[in-house]
């Protein structure tokens, strides 16, 4: 049986085949520029100053606040400079920049052994101090997302092998090349929480790997592979949820309030990287293409420059339109190529010109479309006209706060209205007034 | 290098509104091939001038009104052959247009153009020459290969065969008579997902449903007439129909309903271009009436209810 | 007396256009409608409520000071039946036809809102001679409208205008707009234009 949820579009799958079959290969460049910022919550603060030499792993940002996360160093190599640069966020962002000596000389390894055996309590610090956070995009530092309150129960943990975004094939491939540490990372989260059921989320459209993820999963104590339908935003937290439990999280509330975490299966063999070989998270596997001379899966350092990773992947094939971070659905455009990857980048996408053209907004014709896509089950059109006009009120009670964003409304939309960019900023401007209301009481 | 920087999603599908709007006409030609063919060269001009007055109006009030001009997106030009398929052959060109003009003008553009109006502007087209000119309106039928022929539509009458029926070969508005050459069109646009299902089912499962309930024979009440024709081709509008699958559906039953309610006690031969424009009404109604279902929400009520 | 010193000049031509009853202030809408089928129709029509208006502001106007607050809406009524009653004794006696075409909305003229309204929105408040005026303004204005309504629905679906036929035999009569249906539409159609016009005057102005 194929498990699904409700709504959701088919955007162009056949995106991905000029990487799916490429076999994950390395790629270090000379230079790495790492973000102090790139999880959600504050930066984190550089402890090492220009001029030191680092080894390969070694923190070089300690965690700040409640959800901070250490940063490593991906390199070994002399620390050439520590300042303010220019990122995707309005504001420049502190950067430790790192020349590679090439020697990749590790800082001293803590590992903790089989992920069986390893007392449950040392999972989750382990897993913090590796400077993990969620690698399919959202950057949720994950040893947060595991600790859960002692009235919470956890009753699956979701690794989410769906991949639904177009072009991306990052996951595809680590679920073929790297089943085993994927299943580890899996069972490593189920013993920290206490969880008794693992199910590994694969779509449809990725037989070898569901395959793959199956014959890793033998053997082990309470995981399994779900084959879900092909379809966007199959991947969506609460689509995954939705789709694999028959659950629903609550409106506003995290995905443990119906009883399940869900872990990117990157991120579950980084937490198994991270537990067995006690490596911290310094690389990561993001997919390149698009109008670029070579597609490629490639294994690169966090904080490698987009303009060298294009080089290696021979180039741009014709002029570039548009580059994003991501797939094509929810992608984060680059204002340039000379920008460095985070934890969570999984994709580099390049549009050419012709496809990077943006379409000028027609009146709707009230198809409907929008509200059949919508996995959330909202009206968009309704929501488009009162964010259009302003009502920031009217969108509220529309339920613009329960929209994740997916696009497939925008993706479906005959008359190419900019609805999930309207979304997006109505969004925001109800959070910035919560802000505004919570610190005026 | 520049590049572009724009919000997600970075990709679209293939369909625009043009494109909706292309695949309806290309759905209309089977129609529009065996209106010509059983009432000749009369039938092709009546849907010629339909279709050149809309879309002329259209390209006039958008000049004259400094607003963008839209023809482009073929609505207008649906529209008219819409009117020019439910008229009779042998109408006059001047009333042709004259619906064509109002169509556009009054119903579309005066509402606020295309995605604004309240009611289908073809089947108010119809409504408003019939009322305007009954006689050229209930008249007219007898040209091409029924030129000999004389008395009344087979809804009057009940006289034709079943098959006559299916092939069109039998009196009446220009597109309505030849079913098989509706259901073409309604496989084009089911398959390439410019309409859904619901509606033309409902409205003549409702009919036949209802039609059976009353007496009437459901094999007539499906084939005469355009109960067909309005199924597939009016109450599927995008902008008059509900938006919610639980509303179509009981728009579409509505529509059945009365269609056979009319035809049974009403004043007219006919219902369809008035079920339809009533149920055109009822559309943002029934949309509010359909609870909706937010993810996320079902256990908070429950909750609530606790 | 008057809150704002009008000129009665002024208190004319605001009955006629800027607060004419029919296509500004959208009173009196049911008569309207209804009887405008022909020019005749509304001619006869706004001259039968001109009458009573003229004659009910002044006595409304007349009595302003002695009507007890409480009670002035049953006065009012009262003063205007009685127009109304006369109104219509004399159109049964001199003209028939227009009576019989009229029916029901003649002494259905007792219920519309423009003579209400304007006996508590100005005679009341207001003297004479200035109720008077607005009397004769207002009854202008819903005289002209309904003509004009009439002309136009007449023209379009019978082809001639106050029973003089213009359009010749080749004009194929549309005969919607001779029915209630087409009554809406064409207000509705005359209600927009005058919208459109008064709005690019008012953005011209600024």
């Amino acid at each position: 049986m194929k498990a699904t949820f409700h709504g959701g579009v088919h955007p162009a799958h056949s995106s991905k085949r000029p990487t799916q079959s490429l076999a994950i290969r390395d790629f270090v460049s000379d230079t790495v520029q790492i973000v102090m910022n790139m999880n959600i919550g504050a930066p984190s603060a550089p402890c090492v100053q220009k001029g030191d030499h680092v080894k390969l792993g070694q923190v070089i940002g300690e965690p700040v606040g409640f959800l901070g996360i250490p940063v490593h160093a991906s390199v070994s190599g002399e620390v050439v400079s520590v300042e303010p640069l220019p990122y995707l966020s309005e504001a420049p962002a502190m950067c430790v920049t790192i020349r590679n000596d090439f020697k990749d000389e590790w800082v001293e390894l803590h590992p903790l052994g089989n992920v069986e055996t390893v007392d449950p309590a040392l999972i989750i610090p382990a897993i913090k101090n590796a400077g993990i956070c969620g690698m399919g995009g959202a950057s949720f530092p994950t040893h947060v997302k595991l600790s859960i309150k002692p009235e919470q129960k956890c009753d699956y943990i979701l690794a989410n092998g769906a991949e639904c975004e177009t072009h991306l094939t990052a996951d595809h491939r680590l679920m073929l090349e790297n089943s085993t540490r994927i299943v580890d990372g899996l069972r490593a989260v189920m013993r920290a929480v206490g969880c008794p059921q693992g199910v590994i989320g694969i779509e449809d459209n990725k037989p070898d790997a569901i395959e793959a993820m199956e014959k890793a999963c033998q053997g082990r104590e309470g995981v399994r592979v779900q084959v879900l339908k092909t379809k966007y935003p199959q991947g969506g937290e609460k689509q995954l949820i939705e789709a694999i439990t028959g659950r629903q999280v609550p409106t506003g509330g995290l995905p443990i309030g119906c009883g399940c975490i869900v872990v990117n299966v990157g991120t579950c063999a980084a937490i198994a990287d991270a537990l067995i070989d006690g490596k911290p998270l310094v690389e990561r596997i993001t997919t390149v293409t698009g109008a670029v001379r070579n597609p490629a899966n490639l294994r690169l350092r966090i904080g490698t420059n987009v303009d060298d990773i294009i080089g290696e992947c021979g180039g741009y094939s014709v002029e570039p339109g548009k580059i994003f971070f991501g797939g094509a659905m929810t992608g984060l455009c680059l204002p340039h190529a000379n920008l460095p990857i985070a934890k969570s980048t999984n994709g580099i996408v390049v549009m050419t010109r012709e496809q990077a053209k943006t379409d000028e907004e027609d009146p709707c014709i009230r198809c409907g479309k929008c509200g059949e896509v919508c996995p959330i089950g909202l009206k968009p059109l309704k929501i488009k006209l009162a964010a259009d006009a302003d009502n920031i009120e009217a969108a509220k009670k529309l339920h613009v706060m329960d929209c994740t964003l997916c696009g497939s409304c925008s993706f479906i939309c005959p008359a190419r209205r900019h609805l999930t960019a309207a979304f997006k900023v109505a969004k925001q401007k109800i959070a910035a007034q919560a802000k505004k209301g919570g610190s005026g009481k | 290098m520049s590049l572009i920087l724009s919000s997600a999603p970075h990709i679209k599908t293939k369909d625009t509104t043009q494109r909706l709007m292309l695949n309806v006409i290309i759905s209309l030609l089977p129609c529009v091939a065996a209106g010509v063919y059983y009432f000749g060269l009369q039938a092709a001009i009546v849907l010629a001038v339909a279709v050149v007055s809309a879309v002329a109006a259209e390209l006039v009030w958008q000049v004259l009104a400094h607003q963008k001009v839209r023809v482009y997106d073929l609505s207008a030009a649906v529209t008219g052959l819409l009117i020019g398929l439910i008229v009779p052959p042998a109408a006059p060109w001047w009333m042709v247009a004259i619906g064509s003009v109002f169509a556009i003008i009054v119903v579309k553009q005066l509402f606020g153009g295309i995605g604004d109006n309240f009611l289908n502007p073809a089947l108010t087209a119809r409504a408003v020459l019939l009322a305007s000119w009954p006689a050229y309106m209930t008249a007219g039928y007898n040209v091409g290969r029924f030129d000999a022929v004389t008395g009344a539509t087979p809804l009057l009458s009940g006289t034709a065969s079943t098959m006559d029926l299916l092939m069109g070969n039998v009196t009446g508005a220009i597109g309505e008579t030849c079913k098989i050459a509706i259901l073409l069109g309604l496989v084009y646009l089911l398959v390439t997902r410019t309409i859904r299902w619901e509606i033309p089912v409902f409205t003549v499962a409702s009919a036949v449903v209802l039609g059976a309930i009353l007496g009437m024979d459901p094999v007539s009440v499906v084939l005469s007439g355009g109960l067909l024709f309005g199924a597939v081709y009016m109450a599927t509008d995008y902008v008059t129909s509900p938006m919610t699958r639980g509303g179509q559906i009981i728009y579409a039953i509505g529509i059945g309903a009365l269609i056979v309610l009319i035809r049974k006690f009403g004043d007219y031969p006919e219902g369809v271009t008035y079920a339809i424009l009533l149920m055109n009404i009822c559309a943002p109604l029934l949309d509010r009436m359909i609870p909706e279902k937010v993810y996320g929400y079902k256990k908070a009520k429950k909750e609530a209810k606790a | 007396m008057s809150e704002k010193k009008k000129s009665l000049g002024r208190v004319f031509t605001n009955g006629v256009l800027s607060e004419n009853p029919t296509f500004r202030l959208v009173l009196g809408t049911c008569p309207t409608l209804a009887v405008t089928t022909s020019a005749i129709n509304g001619l006869g029509m706004g001259l039968a409520a001109t009458f009573v208006l003229l004659g009910s502001n002044i006595v409304v106007s007349a009595l302003r000071k002695v009507i007890p607050d409480k009670v002035r809406i049953p006065s009012f009524i009262v003063i205007i039946c009685t127009f109304v009653t006369i109104v219509q004794l004399l159109m049964h006696a001199y003209l028939p036809s227009l009576y019989e075409s009229l029916g029901i909305f003649i002494p259905l003229i007792v219920v519309n809102c423009i003579i209400l309204a304007r006996a508590e929105a100005f005679a009341s408040k207001n003297g004479v001679v200035a109720s008077a005026v607005d009397g004769l303004g207002m009854g202008a204005g819903f005289t002209l409208a309904l003509t004009l309504i009439g002309c136009i629905r007449e023209l379009l679906g019978n082809g001639s205008i106050f029973g003089v036929s213009l359009l010749g035999t080749a004009y194929k009569p549309m005969l919607l707009t001779i029915l209630p249906a087409g009554g809406f539409l064409v207000y509705g159609l005359l209600l927009g234009i005058i919208n459109a016009i008064g709005n690019k005057r008012k953005g011209a102005a600024k």
